[in-house]
């Protein structure tokens, strides 16, 4: 009998939990230890903080839906790994602590034979000062209780403009030098455009994109060449078009420092110290690792072997410029090298290096993305990372036949360009491979243009819909639920 | 404000009908895209 704990129970965590019980019989133990009781379907957040969806629809809760399917449930976090055991315990374990009802700030030890740690990230707000959602005029979507602050203040905002000749500022993107997930904030700035045009105020609003990215459309991920309308166009002249026709203005190579009462501080690349005023602001913050420690049976820190910020896994981490990365870098099976039953799927896992290429500001400040890890690469790296553990189990000895590098992975990223049965839209991009290579497809930017399309109009809303239901769906663990994709 | 999106492919990206089928030709060539695999990358 093998027990298996899952740390985190969002994309990657819950996708990997609900294979390892569909495939393992009930001699093995499947445990989730997450702090947080709801399963939340995040890219719909985007609705959420625009107020044309309710927190409920993106979100149900976990302990009914385990304890129907025969997984263990622990709402604690994580605390620190001894991957060895200690004096007292032979089994590796994870100290965990409860963070609700009779066992809040109880300690104990779970013990594991497989342990996948999908923790993500954590939201470093504090990485940039002042950047609190709520607070200073500035929002977050990055979670459904963000998200319903966003659209409670965005909606007082229409309000006002409805009812007075007051002109408002609203400025949507990255809060960190070094932060990710642009797409989200492309989306939100796509969807409070068209709700202010809803509401009549459009013309009382400036809207400004600011961002780390040297260009628009880059997301993290080097921009992209791709099939647009039967022409090869780049995401940057895509998205400039986009913004364009939006009247929507953009600050490029901007690391936010600071963030005061309407008021963002940022340098820019030729190492400018500016600022940027507004009455609403989205911010997405930088994302870091937990701050784990982890140690070995002597009580000794380890955390090293474990972490550099998020966990080590089969990644090529050797430091190298830009022009020598290779998709070769990137990880295939997300096993940490040195404790062979521990695995970090989704966000958890410790990137080679960044996608896009690194920038230094005049001053020598890093200002650039970091790479992002959409949805969709979570869960198919849960899902390989679960289908290895249940091949090993099931053989009794190691097996890692499931691969998935981001080098041969594709992606589709189907942003919200506004909500409406009739009147949204999406703008559908797909990219393959989610990390370019430049060796394969030298001459459409290391990406296989067949694969690589972009895509505009209000089939790209219905898709994005179709998505959430489907995924929501299958989260719930309903029938058939895995014939459904990551 | 520029108006870099005519008219007219505005109204096509718009049209419930022309959508209705780019919905399934979107669908379909995304399913083959992300369900068509993956895999490692190393010998
Ligand atoms: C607003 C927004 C919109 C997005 N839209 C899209 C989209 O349209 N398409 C797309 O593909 N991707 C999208 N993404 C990205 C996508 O949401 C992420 O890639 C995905 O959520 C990552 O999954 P994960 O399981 O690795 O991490 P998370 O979803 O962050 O889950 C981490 C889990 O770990 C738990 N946890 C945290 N700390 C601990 C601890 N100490 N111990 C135990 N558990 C812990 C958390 O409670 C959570 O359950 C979006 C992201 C945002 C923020």
């Amino acid at each position: 009998m093998a027990k298996i704990v899952v740390l985190g129970a969002g994309i990657a965590g819950h996708t990997a939990a609900a294979h390892l019980r569909r495939k393992l019989s009930k001699d093995h133990e499947v445990l989730v230890v997450s702090p947080n009781r709801n399963y939340q379907w995040v890219p719909s957040n985007i609705w959420v903080g625009i107020g044309r969806m309710k927190s409920k629809e993106v979100i149900f809760p976990l302990e009914p839906l385990y304890k129907r399917k025969g997984i263990g449930y622990k709402q604690a976090k994580a605390i620190s790994f001894h991957p060895e055991g200690d004096s007292s315990e032979t089994k590796p374990y994870i100290l965990v602590e409860g963070v609700f009802g009779d066992n809040l700030g109880k300690q104990e030890k779970v013990t594991y034979d497989y342990l996948i740690n999908a923790t993500g990230p954590k939201l470093a707000f504090d990485m940039t000062e002042g950047l609190l959602p709520a607070t200073n005029k500035v929002y977050s979507v990055c979670t459904y209780d963000h998200a319903e602050h966003a659209s409670d203040a965005l909606h007082k905002l229409i309000d006002q403009l409805k009812k007075s000749d007051k002109k408002a500022k609203i400025l949507i993107g990255t809060g960190h030098a070094k932060a990710t997930c642009q797409g989200a904030a492309f989306e939100y700035i796509l969807n409070v455009e068209k709700e202010l045009q809803k509401f009549g105020v459009r013309d009382k609003a400036e809207i400004t994109w600011i961002s780390n990215e040297y260009e628009l459309g880059d997301f993290g991920m080097d921009g992209m060449l791709m099939e647009y309308n039967g022409f090869n166009m780049k995401s940057k002249d895509m998205v400039e078009m986009i913004f364009e026709d939006r009247g929507i203005k953009w600050i490029l190579g901007a690391g936010v420092t600071k963030v005061e009462d309407g008021v963002v501080h940022y340098e820019n690349l030729e190492g400018e110290y500016k600022t940027e005023s507004f009455d609403f602001g989205m911010l997405i913050p930088a994302f870091s690792g937990h701050g784990f420690q982890a140690y070995d049976k002597d009580g000794q820190n380890i955390t090293e072997k474990l972490f550099r910020g998020f966990m080590v896994v089969d990644a090529d981490y050797t430091p190298k410029p830009y022009e020598e990365w290779t998709v070769q870098d990137w990880p295939e099976t997300y096993q940490n090298p040195s404790y062979k039953n521990i695995f970090a799927p989704g966000i958890a896992f410790a990137p080679p290096h960044t996608i896009s290429k690194p920038r230094k500001s005049k001053n020598g400040t890093e200002i650039f993305p970091s790479p992002p890890r959409t949805g969709m690469p979570s869960g198919i790296t849960a899902k390989l990372v679960a289908d290895n553990i249940i091949d090993s189990i099931k053989a009794g000895k190691e097996s890692l036949h499931h691969k998935g590098s981001l080098g041969n992975m594709g992606a589709a990223c189907i942003a919200s360009a506004g909500y409406g049965m009739t009147q949204g839209s999406g703008v559908s991009i797909t990219t393959y491979p989610i990390v370019p290579d430049y060796k394969k497809y030298p001459n459409t930017g290391g990406r296989d243009i067949k694969k690589t399309f972009g895509d505009i109009g209000l089939a790209g809303h219905w898709v994005k819909l179709a998505l959430h239901y489907a995924f929501i769906y299958k989260a719930k663990m309903k029938p058939f639920w895995w014939l459904i994709p990551e | 404000m520029t108006q870099r999106i005519s008219n007219a492919q505005r109204s096509k990206m718009q049209n419930p009908l022309i959508q209705f089928f780019k919905f399934f030709y979107l669908n379909i060539r995304i399913l083959k895209i992300v369900a068509g695999g993956h895999g490692g990358t190393r010998k």
